[in-house]
């Protein structure tokens, strides 16, 4: 195996092949204070891409409940008993990757879901992890609680699934760093569903070969942002390019957020596959399950979210979220606003970054009539 | 060492290790038949077949190529081959308690292959496992157990553009229910990019009129179905053993990817199998040494 350098994990790690980052590397960040789970993105994902024979199951945008509710079920605690208790007190990980705890002959340390644990999309929807006593308060973190997941393929630097086929029948493309399977290379032998710790491959059983998330790339290619991201209703989420920490843009909102602000953090960075969704944790989660699931610097993420409304520089980053469908490259602020510039550095969208307050007086002298609307 | 050498070591490593007799000792002899008709060789019951000797070949695990596969589940395959001049046979019988060809998330199907160089040089001889790059192509058959059921269950459906000859949905989940399909609303060529794999013509998607694949490869990973498919076969599973005849043109108008024999030549082939029951699929594989050939005049 070859060495690569993986930043999430503060290492170099174990991978098949050398390290080549691509131009340009796709990413995605989710504002898990805002998901409602109202599934807009699944159903614009659904019907854009896998309305076809053999997709029937195949979710590659799914929203699932924490810590209850997983599609397919079990996915992350699976992967989690299989590697282990790891450590990761900092920013350089201690533990195993899924790479480097290959067992002899493997590629990836993996497991082939069941057929029966796609069929519960839904399970643990809305559980929370206890019922709330006589007495109980607001506290933060809260006493008992649950939230929302929304999940699409991470395009990972490292792809477990691109990893894991023997073919080489995936490819990152150089371009935008986005993971595809290519359907007339692919032979359908599961490696890839295995490999992907976050199952987001999925096997197709009436073309007989897998498939997965292609990042909207006919989108992306033209400066749009993907069909999940732009029908979000919530705004939770911004589409757009990423780079390595030691190249980090401040004037570009991904880089400013994950990089600087450190505010967005990777899905199991301990797997070690430098996933491309990034999570701003929910900050009424105990931070110790949050630091299970996006590593080391949760408290840190949680706590410069919440001195947003106070730090002009990531509100403004955090405003442009569903602002636009084109994708933004540079941000700057000016005045009360915040701008979104696309790669040529055209403007493309002007949000306040405070909405301005309009006072109306309660009777309309004009009309001879109250006014009850507040919006 | 450079990695051919070091390849070529394990190959030899697991080859003293693992087989007990080597598969070369014995050598596969194809008897001559007067089956003009190349479907009448496409039956594991036909009486000529005695008259083509038995071998049994030692299947080995395969363990150079990762994923590996340490404890493969069928261990021998009987081997018996015939031609008529025009068609080579091979007839290969194996215990399979379970008739694993249906093909699901976590299903996989039952498959049998036989490998031959394109070119054979008894002087430069391919690797056994699927061949090497700078001369070393072999040509594979690859016949699988789900379109053998694609195909016994076509009788009934019609070849379309969408195969409603392969399995349908309800056969693999008998209560689904779906609204729609692109492909019950859109023309043809507007639904093809809703269908995937199929809609791009990928071998192992689209309709079949046979049941295996004609491929060549170049080493791992390179297996490649063929833009002219010259094999043929049928499978049949019966009291716990598989029978399955695959067939192939002794030439063909592709020289270069198909192998050319001629009536008392001699050649050498190799086999593979998997067992789905034991979700054996790709390199999770059994594999034999390369066996010698001879094909009577």
């Amino acid at each position: 195996m070859a060495k690569v350098y993986n930043w999430q994990i503060g290492r170099e790690m174990e991978y098949p092949y050398e390290g080549v980052r691509p131009k340009k590397q796709f990413a995605m960040i989710f504002d898990l204070n805002k998901c409602i789970a109202c599934q807009t993105c699944t159903i614009a994902c659904k019907t854009m891409w896998t309305a076809g024979r053999g997709q029937e199951y195949m979710f590659w945008n799914n929203v699932e409940t924490k810590p209850y509710g997983y599609y397919p079920l079990g996915w992350d605690v699976k992967n989690l008993e299989l590697l282990g208790v790891q450590e990761m007190p900092g920013p350089v990980y201690k533990g195993k990757t899924l790479f480097e705890a290959a067992p002899q002959g493997e590629r990836i340390l993996g497991y082939l879901p069941d057929d029966l644990d796609y069929a519960h999309p839904n399970v643990g929807e809305d559980d929370c992890t206890g019922l709330m006593e006589q007495g109980a308060h607001l506290t933060l973190p809260h006493m008992n609680w649950m939230f929302y997941l929304p999940r699409i393929c991470n395009h990972c630097t490292y792809p477990g699934c691109l990893g894991a086929c023997p073919r080489q029948s995936i490819y990152k493309r150089s371009e935008d760093g986005i993971v595809l399977i290519d359907q007339q290379r692919c032979r359908g032998y599961r490696e890839c569903v295995k490999g992907c710790p976050y199952k987001k491959t999925y096997f197709n059983p009436m073309t007989r070969v897998s498939e997965k998330c292609i990042g909207c790339y006919p989108a992306v290619e033209n400066g749009r942002q993907s069909q999940c991201t732009i029908t979000c209703i919530g705004k939770i989420r911004l589409n757009g390019f990423i780079a390595t920490p030691d190249k980090a843009r401040e004037d570009n909102p991904m880089d400013y957020l994950i990089h600087i602000a450190k505010i967005a953090k990777p899905l199991y960075p301990q797997f070690g596959l430098e996933p491309n969704v990034y999570y701003i944790p929910p900050i009424h989660v105990p931070p110790a399950y949050l630091t299970q699931m996006f590593g080391w610097g949760v408290d840190e993420a949680i706590a410069a979210y919440r001195r947003a409304k106070d730090d002009k520089k990531i509100l403004g980053a955090l405003l442009l979220f569903g602002s636009t469908p084109d994708l933004i490259h540079h941000y700057k602020l000016e005045g009360r606003y915040t701008i979104g510039y696309d790669e040529r550095g055209v403007e493309l969208v002007r949000v306040p970054l405070r909405e301005p307050i309009h006072v109306r007086v309660v009777y309309d002298d004009k009309h001879q009539a109250y006014r009850s609307n507040i919006t | 060492m450079n990695a051919a050498k070091k390849l070529l070591l394990a190959v030899l490593m697991t080859l003293a290790t693992t087989t007990p007799s080597l598969a070369a000792e014995t050598v596969l002899r194809a008897a001559r038949v007067e089956v003009h008709d190349p479907t009448q060789l496409l039956a594991p019951d036909a009486k000529f077949w005695k008259s083509a000797r038995l071998v049994e070949v030692a299947m080995l695990p395969q363990m150079v190529a990762k994923p590996s596969n340490p404890n493969p589940a069928i261990k021998s395959l009987k081997v018996r081959a015939v031609h008529n001049g025009h068609w080579l046979a091979f007839l290969l019988e194996w215990d399979d308690p379970t008739q694993n060809d249906r093909v699901g998330i976590d299903r996989f199907g039952d498959q049998v292959a036989v490998q031959m160089p394109v070119k054979y040089d008894r002087k430069a001889i391919p690797n056994p496992m699927m061949g090497n790059p700078g001369g070393g192509r072999v040509d594979i058959w690859q016949w699988r157990a789900a379109f053998q059921r694609d195909l016994d269950a076509g009788e009934h459906h019609a070849l379309g553009i969408y195969p409603h000859a392969m399995q349908q949905l309800r056969e693999l989940y008998p209560n689904a229910v779906v609204d729609l399909y692109p492909d019950e609303v859109l023309r043809a060529t507007d639904a093809r990019p809703y269908m995937g794999a199929l809609g791009v013509d990928n071998p192992i998607s689209h309709p079949k009129r046979t049941p295996v694949l004609d491929q060549m490869a170049e080493g791992f990973g390179t297996l490649t179905a063929e833009p002219e498919q010259d094999a043929d076969g049928k499978g049949v599973w019966k009291d716990g053993k598989w029978r399955v005849v695959i067939t192939h043109t002794m030439s063909s108008a592709e020289p270069e990817a198909d192998i050319t024999v001629h009536p008392g030549g001699e050649s050498i082939v190799a086999f593979a199998v998997w067992d789905g029951g034991s979700r054996e699929v790709g390199a999770r594989k059994a594999w034999s040494a390369w066996v010698p050939l001879k094909l009577a005049k």
